[in-house]
């Protein structure tokens, strides 16, 4: 019996043992910084990326630790609690999301830290604190909304992109003609059909103004401006695929890339995936016309930034970890960026290599209009883009316009308080 | 465990000594207990005790600040839009449960009874009907989704294939159709269950109370409504609240289908995807507190519907005897 619990005890502590051990440093005065993200896939493009500034700064080696997307969001606040060995360098969602990181003190403000005296204020909201305005993370990229179409589609049915709400209905009659679904959408995914609305409704409901109007307490979401571009969106059902409230987002997606759709409202982010499904595939880009009743008169390129790059609060290697996100936003970081992820990098001054997404970035610098629903109305429960797709979802099975912006209405204003008015 | 070390102790000198060497193995009890009781704290213990001290208590992210007593709680109930979805998904898990107790038991009775009688194929078709058990519910929600497709799913074609086409239907995206739908795939998926419990209580009746019954002139129906489901209802009882817990936790299935977002317009919301979203999908900074709540509130039910349940069914049963 003794016997047996002695060895019992033994085998305790021999199982015990490795985890008491401490964990092994990077050799002589050298510092590994830990770069938390969400992207497996950029694995690869991120080890490009980071080669010239390991380079530049011999001293500073960077170890890139992808975590898988729908995960990330549970595992960072648990990573950036941690008192030591957390991550250096994390990889934050936009706007909202980060307000809950920063209000607990988790992240590091960088402002006279990093140099962003060049950046357009709109994009560097994305990062920053709303309740102390302070930075707290360096955008990397930017993601326009309009709509991608199918050239070889287009050029078969003798379509042109069309820059009038009349040809944009004719096109899609002609295609739903030919037997081919005009609009690849997803309607069982709320957030889908709140990019669909920013895609058409926006030049409806009057786009940044109306957004300023709303946030300082002018108008709300029963405006007949903005019900009537929610109409706009749930009026398109007939170009949608067939019983669109059933489609789920991969089957939009391979309707589009398996050619039986013809056009996808959706975002640059698309663009790259696309591709790499159907090498073959042609993908042009235009944005909707102005649609009926419009505030705006012209065509508009909705646009948000994806995300930023922020410092933990608790990083063992802060000074290390500033000098990294002080290089992410030069425009050495952000051409790499984009010519290696092919992406639009947030960084001024910086074009993408793709022909595509160069395009759909000087349509959002010429005429562009934020993405209300994600960038002003997405700091509390229910973000606004939930609420607006889930109005969206109703109006698919019959609810009227003028209900569904109660809708919405009683969803922001839950949370949401105006700035004035 | 005892009982197993008896025969050793029978066969020792005399049965005084019986407790006092009881008591001396208490440390060798111990060392098997314990590996199971602390895998028990750790893993069930520990998490009830910290969810309900965090539903106490007012959340910054992951920073705890001051006691905030019942508000969370409040919170619930008063603030849009959990006011809303909380009730919403409690309503979607009673018709969830109604739903599964009327096909997926009444359809495990029917099979188990149908198959006591049957001689040929007994066996196979128990195997059948349970097969659907040993796949995840995740991996069957996956599957189903991909059949009820409406642009590439095998039942909307199968239907179109044999000149039914108008009864195709957008089954997972009309919100009257989603949760039924949902509810038959349930079922689908775990029939098998029931039917096993129901066929080996069918096995334990004699077949003397039947044979009695025709004598008495029974017919088949009747002898099955008064001999056969009275003699059922411990089992019956067992169903219940086991269908009733897993109804009321059910996440897998409905998170696979539709999404954590219980898609189209919430119509397929439940309490644990409401749970899931509270904790981990929710812009307000006091996510752990409310989600916390939330858990607390549906382990109180659940227990507490359980228990009570169980005890309604002892009572029946004791009248049988």
């Amino acid at each position: 019996m003794r016997k047996f619990c002695t060895v019992i005890t033994a085998l305790g502590v021999v199982l015990a043992a490795p985890a008491c051990a401490p964990s092994t440093k990077s050799g002589g005065d050298k510092v590994t910084l830990t770069v938390l993200s969400w992207r497996p896939e950029d694995t690869a493009g991120y080890a490009k990326i980071f080669a010239p500034f390991e380079k530049s700064h011999p001293k500073i080696k960077v170890k890139f630790k992808p975590i898988k997307n729908t995960e990330y969001l549970t595992v960072l606040p648990t990573e950036l609690k941690k008192a030591t060995g957390g991550p250096d360098v994390v990889q934050l969602k936009p706007y909202g999301p980060i307000q809950s990181l920063i209000s607990a003190g988790n992240l590091a403000p960088l402002d006279g830290q990093v140099d962003v005296s060049k950046w357009d204020p709109s994009v560097l909201q994305a990062a920053k604190g709303k309740q102390d305005g302070k930075l707290y993370g360096v955008p990397y990229a930017m993601q326009t909304l309009s709509v991608l179409y199918n050239k070889k589609i287009f050029a078969d049915q003798q379509i042109q992109p069309p820059t009038t709400w009349a040809d944009f209905t004719a096109a899609c009659d002609k295609l739903k003609k030919a037997g081919i679904t005009p609009l690849s959408t997803s309607g069982l995914q709320p957030w889908v059909l709140a990019i669909d609305h920013q895609i058409f409704g926006a030049t409806r409901y009057g786009g940044d103004d109306f957004a300023k109007a709303a946030l300082a307490g002018q108008k709300n979401f029963t405006d007949p401006d903005y019900t009537a571009s929610l109409d706009v969106t749930a009026k398109l059902k007939p170009y949608y695929p067939d019983k669109v409230a059933a489609v789920d987002y991969p089957d939009a997606q391979t309707l589009f890339t398996s050619g039986k759709a013809a056009m996808y409202p959706g975002g640059s982010y698309e663009v790259g995936p696309f591709t790499k499904t159907n090498p073959d595939l042609q993908i042009g880009s235009f944005d909707a016309p102005p649609a009926p009743g419009a505030k705006v008169n012209h065509a508009l390129t909705s646009g948000f930034v994806d995300g930023s790059y922020g410092v933990n609060a608790h990083s063992e290697h802060k000074t290390e970890a500033m000098e990294l996100v002080k290089w992410m936003a030069t425009p050495e970081f952000g051409q790499l960026y984009a010519n290696t992820l092919k992406q639009i990098s947030a960084v001024p001054g910086v074009t993408p290599g793709d022909p595509l997404l160069a395009q759909t970035y000087e349509g959002f610098k010429t005429h562009g209009a934020t993405y209300m629903m994600v960038v002003d109305f997405g700091y509390g429960n229910p973000l606004g883009r939930d609420q607006e797709g889930e109005a969206l979802q109703k109006m698919l099975s019959g609810t009227s316009a003028a209900d569904a912006g109660k809708l919405v209405q009683k969803g922001i204003s839950a949370w949401f308080k105006p700035s004035g008015g | 465990m005892t009982s197993t070390t008896e025969p050793v102790e029978v066969a020792g000198p005399g049965g005084g000594s019986t407790r006092r060497r009881g008591r001396r193995r208490w440390p060798l009890l111990l060392v098997f207990l314990l590996p199971a009781l602390a895998l028990y704290t750790v893993f069930i213990v520990y998490p009830l005790v910290s969810a309900l001290q965090y539903s106490f208590f007012d959340w910054t992210g992951t920073r705890q600040n001051g006691f905030a007593g019942l508000a969370n709680f409040r919170d619930l109930f008063t603030k849009y839009p959990l006011s809303e979805q909380v009730w919403r998904a409690l309503a979607h898990n009673c018709v969830f449960f109604i739903g599964t107790m009327l096909i997926q038991t009444t359809g495990g009775l029917l099979l188990a009874t149908l198959l006591h009688r049957s001689r040929r194929g007994k066996r196979f078709l128990q195997t059948a009907y349970v097969l659907p058990h040993l796949v995840s519910p995740i991996v069957a929600g996956y599957l189903w989704s991909l059949m009820l497709n409406p642009q590439f799913g095998a039942i909307n074609a199968a239907l179109r294939g044999v000149g039914l086409g108008s009864l195709a239907q957008p089954w997972r995206g009309d919100p009257h159709l989603a949760l039924p739908v949902a509810i038959v795939i349930n079922a689908w998926q775990w029939v098998g269950f029931p039917m096993l419990l129901f066929a080996a209580a069918l096995a334990g009746i004699p077949e003397e109370y039947h044979e009695a019954a025709r004598v008495d002139g029974a017919s088949a129906w009747k002898s099955f409504w008064q001999v056969t489901f009275p003699l059922l209802t411990p089992v019956l009882g067992i169903v219940t609240v086991l269908t009733f817990i897993g109804n009321f936790n059910i996440l897998d299935l409905i998170y696979a289908l539709q999404g954590s977002k219980g898609n189209p317009a919430y119509s397929t919301d439940v309490l644990g995807l409401l749970f899931y979203r509270t904790a981990f999908e929710n812009p307000d900074a006091n996510a752990i507190g409310q989600s916390s709540a939330l858990a607390v509130c549906m382990f109180i039910l659940i227990f507490g519907i359980s228990a009570a349940a169980n005890r309604f069914f002892r009572r029946m049963e004791a009248r049988l005897k």
